[in-house]
Parts: structure tokens; sequence; C-alpha cells
């Protein structure tokens, strides 16, 4: 600083005085700038809505499917965390040209014997139908099979009862019968007000309960479940574990997965078939996140033709407005006025579009999410990236006829006819 | 005030200023001309097209360049200034009226009229105080808040000449003012034209019509680029 005042000082009086005389500027705030922008705009309110409506779809539409997808998805992660990950399911695979093979009788004790195993539901398979009496044909069964069980299914599939009770020590001995959800909505049974018998093919059985959907198990959302005891004493089944459902120690799941079918069945562990419940689920999850990423995609050509369109605007927008440039020109703006304000015309537009946008992607998003009863995320990153992008294509898309305006003569755009 | 170093007697002065445009062949639309323009002077340009009167009021607007002589106004050279420095100059020294009057379409007579202000940096409320005070000076105070279009022909170039004085620039500039104007509006404008004049603005008016020359304290008839006539140069009938 000292040194330049210092050589300031130095510099004959001529110059000085030279420095010191300075020629009248130009001047336009920034603020200015934006005014005359949106004078611009004003004056054209239709063309401007519909210019800025490109961008504004765009933009709904990218904010409305990031939110959707992640409203979604956070409703299945939710349920996939409530559920667990770590319900492996057991069941006899099929036999190189045996036929059907079934599992060890001792499998459901050698499981238990793996350490981080901490609970082991059996489920076997019932020959047989439902019917709502004993005059229906045989074999019109509405897809609805009997499993006997054990008690701890419910735990094991971390169930829940929509009415009535689970099987206990008791019913389980008795003619009771719990229904899936699927089961009891084919059987036309909502709730159990008034006390429904059903025909199990061999007896009448009362039902004691209805399940909610199990979510990781949909197998037995077409079941009617009865107790062990029950379908030895009154089906005549004998009973052995077709179905093991085991859960254990999240952290060990791998592992776990890794031994069950040596464990269940040494012999010929290939006839074993390990599945793991949640990955169905997760794959859900992945494939929403593949549709949302066709459907950014498509929201970013719905942006890209929208700054199109913006673009196009402005360019008609400085060829009409030839005589306006000119006008300007002669009231003293700089070829950087007349570039900053169609610059700022465009984004403007953008702007508005993207803001609009935003709000309207946010409103489809909360419609949506409210209509399913999902929890409404609305991705922030989506966003300010909504934002972003609909101003930098503002940028772009006003940059060229902002640079044409700019360059054009004075005396060029004065011209009239 | 906001002009540039006003010592200088002259408004406007040029010197040997030609103007040829590039072409085959190239046209020479102004040839060696020397016009002054003292202060306080009305001066009317007259010329059939083509003789070079545009070129004319585009040089001494600034708006391009001479290809050989200078402009001084208010006695500085603009030769060899940049675009910027031009366009400062337009903004606080010029007043432009043009043919066909270049009103900015929805927006109000006081806003068109505040755009004279605009690029000097002046803030809104001057501007709308200015301009109103100007409307009102040329008779158009009750049309403060109308759009171009609600206004007849000669009100809009009253507009005009309201935004061209709004920023008290060192002359106006009008090229064609009363072009597309009839009789009656194109009378009452030079009376205002002639009016402001004698309140000491110093008006350089284009016209292709004689009689509105004629109202002009001094002429100058302009034939292929070269000055055929100036009334100062006659005996006795030299301007002030």
């Amino acid at each position: 600083m000292n040194s330049i005042r210092a050589l300031c000082l130095e510099m004959p009086m001529t110059e000085r005085a030279e420095i010191q005389m300075e020629l009248p500027k130009s001047r336009l705030s920034f603020l200015e700038t934006l005014r005359v922008g949106s004078s611009g705009l004003r004056t054209r309110r239709l063309r401007s809505a519909l210019s800025a409506l490109g961008i504004t779809i765009g933009i709904a539409a990218l904010i409305s499917v990031l939110g959707l997808s992640a409203s979604g998805s956070a409703d299945l992660i939710k349920e996939l965390d409530a559920l667990g990950t770590n319900l492996l399911t057991i069941e006899a695979g099929q036999g190189f040209g045996a036929g059907p093979v079934s599992l060890p009788d001792d499998a459901p004790a050698m499981i238990r014997r793996i350490s981080p195993v901490y609970e082991v539901a059996t489920v076997s398979k019932v020959p047989g139908g439902v019917y709502r009496n004993d005059l229906i044909a045989d074999g019109r069964t509405r897809g609805i099979t009997i499993v006997a069980s054990g008690l701890n299914l419910i735990n094991a599939q971390q169930g829940s009862l929509k009415a009535g009770v689970f099987l206990s020590q008791v019913t389980s001995q008795f003619p009771a019968v719990v229904l899936g959800a699927v089961a009891a909505e084919r059987l036309g049974i909502r709730d159990l007000s008034i006390g429904h018998q059903l025909w199990l093919g061999e007896r009448w059985f009362t039902v004691i309960g209805i399940l909610n959907p199990l979510l990781l198990a949909a197998d037995l959302d077409r079941a009617a479940i009865i107790g062990y005891g029950a379908a030895e004493k009154f089906l005549d089944h004998d009973v052995d574990a077709d179905v093991i459902y085991v859960r254990a120690f999240p952290e060990h799941i791998l592992d776990v997965r890794s031994v069950m079918a040596a464990t269940v069945n040494p012999e010929s562990p290939e006839e074993v078939q390990v599945s793991r419940a949640s990955d169905v689920l997760e794959a859900r999850v992945a494939a929403t996140s593949t549709f949302t990423n066709l459907f950014v995609g498509l929201g970013a050509v719905a942006l890209l033709v929208g700054g199109i369109g913006i673009a196009n605007v402005m360019v008609i927008a400085v060829i009409e407005r030839r005589n306006e440039i000119g006008l300007r020109r002669a009231l003293g703006a700089t070829r950087f006025h007349i570039a900053t304000q169609f610059l700022s015309e465009s984004l403007l537009l953008s702007g508005i579009g993207g803001v609009a946008g935003i709000l309207m992607g946010i409103l489809v998003t909360a419609i949506y999410a409210i209509s399913q009863d999902w929890s409404l995320i609305i991705p922030g990153l989506a966003v300010v990236g909504g934002m972003v992008s609909s101003v930098l294509i503002g940028g772009v898309a006003g940059f060229y006829p902002a640079l044409r305006a700019a360059n054009m003569s004075p005396t060029e755009a004065l011209r009239t006819g | 005030m906001s002009s540039l170093a006003s010592d200088s007697p002259y408004a406007v002065e040029l010197n040997q200023v030609s103007k040829i445009y590039p072409g085959t062949p190239p046209v020479e639309a102004l040839s060696e001309v020397s016009i002054s323009v003292p202060r306080g002077e009305l001066l009317g340009i007259v010329g059939a097209s083509g003789s070079g009167k545009s070129t004319l009021l585009h040089l001494v607007g600034t708006l391009t360049r001479p290809t050989a002589g200078s402009v001084f106004i208010d006695g500085l050279d603009t030769s060899g200034l940049s675009d910027g420095a031009l366009s400062g100059i337009r903004s606080r020294n010029v007043g432009f009226v043009f043919q066909d009057f270049f009103l900015l379409p929805g927006v109000t007579a006081t806003e068109n009229v505040g755009n004279g202000l605009l690029y000097s940096g002046t803030p809104e409320r001057e501007r709308k105080r200015r301009a109103e005070a100007m409307l009102e000076r040329v008779g158009l105070s009750h049309r403060l808040a109308h759009l171009p279009n609600e206004m007849s022909g000669g009100e809009q170039q009253r507009v005009a000449i309201a935004r061209a004085l709004v920023h008290d620039p060192s002359f106006i500039l009008a090229d064609e003012p009363t072009g597309n104007l009839d009789s009656q509006n194109t009378a009452s404008l030079m009376e205002l034209m002639v009016s402001l004049n004698h309140d000491g603005a110093t008006v350089i008016l284009i016209t292709h019509d004689p009689e509105v020359a004629e109202m002009c304290a001094r002429q100058i008839t302009l034939k292929d680029g070269r000055i055929e006539f100036d009334s100062s140069t006659v005996p006795g009938n030299a301007h002030d």
C-alpha cells in the first residue's frame, strides 16, 4: 500500500491530474440489473410463464421421483429393519432323481446346537384343504394349505395378529386354527365376532386367530395353521419338519448360513435349500432404485428440453428486441449491461421455474406419500441439486443470447424495419 | 454538472470527420465534415436520404467511430476511447430522440423517462422524481402512469423528449423526431423544441423536412456526405 502511494507521489504533476480527471462511467447496480431483467419478463408474462414451465416440469419430475423413491425405500427399509435380516428359511431341496426329499428328523435339534441360533420354528405341511363347510367338493381349496406348526412360529416370523390369539400349549392339542392374512380374506373371515368354523377335510376346526401379513414368509399368508398335536390327533398326520425357520444373531448370520446345510443333512447337504427371507425385500429396494434411476434420467431429459426452450425464447427475444438493445446502448448501457440484462432474464426464468418445480415436486411427493401411508422424505440433495441445476441451465441457456445482444452494434440495433 | 470538463464553449465539435463503410466498393458516407455546435444552439441538419445525416447522427452520438477525424463532446476528444467510456459519455452528455420513439412497451411514461437516468447510476426514487418533473415540463403531467400504447404519437414523442432531457445532457440529438407525426403534432413538437432551446438546451435536429429545419436558428444542409450549406457561414445570418 505504502509503496503504491509513494509511487503516485513521485509521478509528475500532469500524470496525477490525468488520473484525477475521471471520465463519466456507466453504472448499473446488481439490483437494478435484476430489476431491468424482471421488467423484461413482466411485460411478456405469458411467454415467460410458458418458457419457465419446461424447467418447472423437469425439476418437479426430479424432486418427486427422488422424493417418492426415498419415501418408499425408507418404508421398505424400515420394514426390513423391523423384521430383521437374520431369518433363515430351510427347506428340503430337490433330490437327484429320487423325487422330493425331506429334511432329516433330527434337523431342528441339530440346528439348535449352532450357538448363534436363538430361535428355531418348524412347520409341517399337512395334506388336505380348508373349506367353509363340509358340502364343498374336495379340491376346491382356493389355494389355501394346511400347515402344522410349533408355538414359536409367530416369534420366529415376528408376526402379529389381526384378531384373536395364536396357538397355545392347550389350543394346539384341540381343533383350533389360525389363519394367514390371505387365507382369511379368501375365506371371507374378517373378524372373530362370531365363532367361525372351518371344515379341514376330516372335521370342523374353530378359527381362533387371524394373522397380519408376514412379509418374510408369504407362503404362510395363504395357510391355515394348526398345532402339531391337533394334526396328529385329528388329521392323522405324521409330523416332521418340512420348513424350518431359524433366527440367529445378526452379526453371525452369514456364518450360520454357511454351515446350515451340512448341519441339517451331513450326508447330502446339497439336498438342503437355505434362503434368507430378507434378500427378497432387499431386492425390492434395489429394484425401486433402478426405476428411480430411469425416472431421474427422464427428469433430466425434461430439464434439458426446458433449458433448450429458454435458450430458444432468449434468442428470439434478442432478435425481437433489437431496438430496445439499441435504445439502451444510446441511453448509456455498456455491452456488459446488455449482456447481464439478458443473462439475468434467463436466470430469473429458470430460477422461477426451478422454485416452482421444487414446490410442485414436494407437493406431488407429499400427496402420494400420504396416500400410501409412507413417511414423507424430501431428499435435501434433490432440492439443492434441482435449484443449482435450474440456475445452471438458465446460465448456459442465456449465455449465447446475452453475448449476441452485447455484441450487436448500436447503430445496427437502432435500425428500424 | 454531470457533464464532462465543461470549459469548452462547444457542446459538439466535428473535426475533418470522415466515415467510410467497408465493402466493394467502399461507401464514403461522410467526407471531411467539420461542424462546431456552440452551447445553447438549435441546429437543424437537413438532407435527402443517403446524404449522410444518419451517419452524422451516429457519430455525434458516439454510437459509431469515425474512419478519420475526431469528434469532440464537451471539449473531450472521443477518438481512442473504449466502448465502455463512450457508453459513459452517452449516459451523461447525450440525449437521444428517435423517429420511432423507442419507448419500452408495458412500462409507464414515468419509468420510460426514468430510464434516461438508469445507466448513470441514479437511484430509483430520484429517477422517479426527476422523470415526473420532466414530464411536467413537456406538458404530460396527466400521463405519468400511462403506458405507451395508451398515448398518442405526439404524446409518445414528448415522453421520448423528456427521457432525452431528464439527465441534463450537454445536447439533445433528435433523429427525424417529427417523422411519424401529423402536421399538427409536428408544429406543437417543434414549439416544444424551440421552447426547450430557449431554456438553454442545445438541440441538434436531423430532418428531411425543410419546414422543420426552417424553425431552427441554424441550418446545415448535407449532400453526398459533404456540407452543402451552413447558415452560420452566410454573412448577416450568423448565429449569436
